[in-house]
């Protein structure tokens, strides 16, 4: 065990290689989750979670009007979604972290809320289609 | 020292308990004049999809009108006979959709099918004279079914090809339910059954084909313990020596293909052997007759309709769920 | 491994502290200028942190599931623990593996011990909404861990330098 007097205080250049593992982490992580779901992509498709079971998949760009989801649970709360995006307009939740995040537009963003467990995600429809009839 | 690296360790196995993933099988076979995919997730996937392709010939063996020994051949050759059990059901259920939909579906049509040999090697026009006494076999009044006893007027033929496709993967639906399978996509032709979901958080995406261009998609529906049926004149066509066009659905009132103002007919639905008959159906009733009938059978099935006009039209119950495809020339619309 | 009641009262007294700065830190509420859920300026970290290298890897732990525990029970709230616990123990490993690297000092240990207590945090969201979504968070979280594993770092040196001359464990 190193003994307090060995303990290095002083900042040195071998830390600058943890930083930059960490960076290298924050942008292998944002490539791999923003980017593969296709930014931009002409599908956008909002799927609400509650409690890990999906309740809602609405594909945005097809909307002709805007739709409002109402969760009930211990929290509650109303989402809006339109073409361009989807926010959570109130929210019975202590922290409100959820309005918070105001409106998100693209593939790959998500608004959460931890105390109601909902998870409203943006996913870009470009996934693969499993089979084709016609 | 040694302490930390066995914590460290046991921390790093407790990892390799997440590569604990679903397993798939998927198999291609040829049955029922079709290629046939099927693809199953979990434990039992193997298990399942194997039952599922025998399910499948033994209902061809049963069924099919291609096979001299199957019980529909038979019972056209002898003009009656005794089926199983199952085949008297679906002979039923044929009967019943001829009778919902007024004879726009109708299994009668055998005899003037074959006369024009759409599907075979030898297309041809019949003459007007011939399709008008061929009529005269077509309805469902000609078939008495009683128990499994099944009785035909004489020259009368049936042909459950439109329906056999549907009622197999009703039965695959059954299959993989006893054998524990609760992820699958299974695809007979035009005929899809989707079980359960794709994995934990997607349905299964059904891409219908777009009629004017066997390359590209018209639109997307995801879609979870459901069936799905297009039927299509674009899918089995001759061209006469003249240039004209003659597809391969019939009209049984007519004994002429049917000139609709529709290209494609996709039926949803819980139930696979009424989806295939529906969309045989409302493409011989074409667009106003197809739209009145689901209206009045709601909650049946849903629709959607690809019309000549360039439309896609389909129920409000897809809203939301079906995606339209960026580039397709289609004008999207719900039905109201 | 046995630790001598001075050892022990010390134990307590900076579980005692991580607690205070632990509540102190849900007082700053962080979240209305970055609304993420669960983002901390990590300041009970810096227990975690001094603990290591003063006590050791045992005490250290203690320490850290002792204020896990607790914490949960004094914010009444059950799924925290697994928030903290996962992003505490996750940081615990990293900082005991980086520290065993002599040419790293206390700064570069603390801004993997941070990055380390984000990962487990974001991995515990994920496993509590039954969702990828929060890996999006993560670009942004492991950057501020850059900034809190930093000031950590900073602040444990401070302490370690103002007591050169402080013989905490009478050794």
């Amino acid at each position: 065990m190193r003994t307090k007097s060995s303990a290095k205080l002083k900042p040195c250049w071998w830390d600058a290689l943890v930083v930059a593992a960490v960076l290298l982490l924050a942008g292998g992580v944002f490539f791999l989750f923003y980017l593969s779901n296709g930014s931009g992509s002409d599908h956008l498709t909002a799927v609400i979670t509650h409690k890990g079971e999906e309740v809602e998949r609405v594909d945005l760009t097809s909307l002709t009007a805007d739709k409002t989801v109402t969760i009930d649970g211990t929290y509650g709360m109303t989402i809006l979604l339109s073409t361009d995006g989807a926010q959570v307009i109130s929210a019975q939740c202590p922290t409100q972290d959820c309005v918070h995040t105001g409106k998100i537009s693209r593939a790959g963003q998500s608004i959460v809320c931890l105390p109601e467990q909902v998870v409203i995600q943006l996913v870009g429809a470009k996934s693969d289609i499993d089979v084709v009839i016609g | 020292m040694k302490r930390l690296f066995a914590i460290l360790l046991a921390v790093a196995m407790l990892f390799s308990l997440t590569a604990c993933g679903d397993s798939s099988y998927t198999t291609d076979i040829f049955a029922m004049d079709t290629v046939m995919k099927l693809t199953a997730n979990g434990a039992n996937a193997q298990a399942g999809v194997e039952a599922a392709v025998r399910e499948i010939n033994l209902l061809e063996s049963q069924l099919s009108n291609t096979i001299a020994s199957s019980e529909i051949s038979q019972l056209n050759a002898g003009g009656s006979g005794t089926v199983s059990e199952e085949t008297a059901q679906l002979l039923t259920a044929a009967l019943t959709y001829a009778q919902k939909t007024d004879g726009a579906f109708d299994m009668t049509i055998a005899p003037v099918v074959s006369a024009w040999g759409i599907t075979t090697d030898t297309p041809r026009v019949p003459s007007q004279e011939e399709i008008t006494s061929l009529l005269q076999l077509v309805g469902s009044q000609h078939v008495t079914v009683s128990g499994t006893a099944v009785t035909l007027d004489a020259g009368c033929s049936v042909d459950l090809g439109g329906i056999a496709k549907g009622y197999a993967s009703d039965r695959i639906a059954a299959i993989f339910a006893e054998n524990g399978v609760t992820s699958g996509v299974v695809s007979l032709g035009g005929n899809v059954y989707a079980c359960g979901m794709k994995d934990r958080k997607t349905g299964w995406r059904v891409a219908i084909q777009d009629p004017k261009d066997s390359a590209n998609y018209a639109a997307v529906v995801t879609l979870s313990n459901q069936f799905a049926v297009t039927s299509g004149g674009y899918q089995r066509y001759f061209t006469a020596e003249d240039g004209t066009v003659y597809q391969h659905i019939i009209d049984p009132a007519t004994g002429y293909p049917v000139k609709s103002d529709l290209t494609s007919v996709t039926i949803i639905g819980t139930n696979g052997t009424m989806c295939d008959a529906y969309s045989t159906a409302l493409y011989v009733m074409g667009q106003e007759k197809a739209i009145a009938y689901w209206k009045a059978h709601s909650d049946e099935f849903d629709l959607v309709l690809i019309n000549a006009g360039g439309q896609v039209l389909y129920t409000p119950n897809l809203e939301g769920n079906l995606e339209s495809v960026e580039g397709s020339s289609y004008a999207y619309q719900v039905i109201r | 491994m046995k630790l001598t009641t001075r050892q022990l009262a010390l134990c307590a007294v900076l579980t005692a502290l991580a607690l205070g700065l632990s509540y102190m830190e849900g007082l700053f509420p962080v979240s209305l200028l970055i609304p993420l859920p669960g983002i901390k300026l990590g300041l009970a970290n810096i227990v975690t942190v001094f603990a290591l290298y003063e006590l050791g890897v045992w005490p250290a732990l203690a320490i850290l599931v002792a204020r896990c525990l607790l914490g949960s029970v004094f914010a009444g709230n059950a799924s925290a623990l697994i928030f903290s616990m996962m992003g505490g123990v996750l940081a615990m490993l990293v900082m005991i593996v980086l520290r065993r690297l002599r040419h790293l000092s206390i700064f570069g240990v603390s801004i993997g011990g941070a990055a380390a207590h984000n990962i487990g945090q974001i991995g515990a969201a994920i496993i509590t909404l039954g969702s990828t979504a929060p890996v999006g968070y993560l670009p942004v979280l492991l950057v501020v861990a850059l900034f809190t594993g930093a000031l950590t770092g900073f602040v444990v040196s401070l302490l370690f330098r103002a007591m050169k001359n402080v013989h905490l464990m009478h050794e």
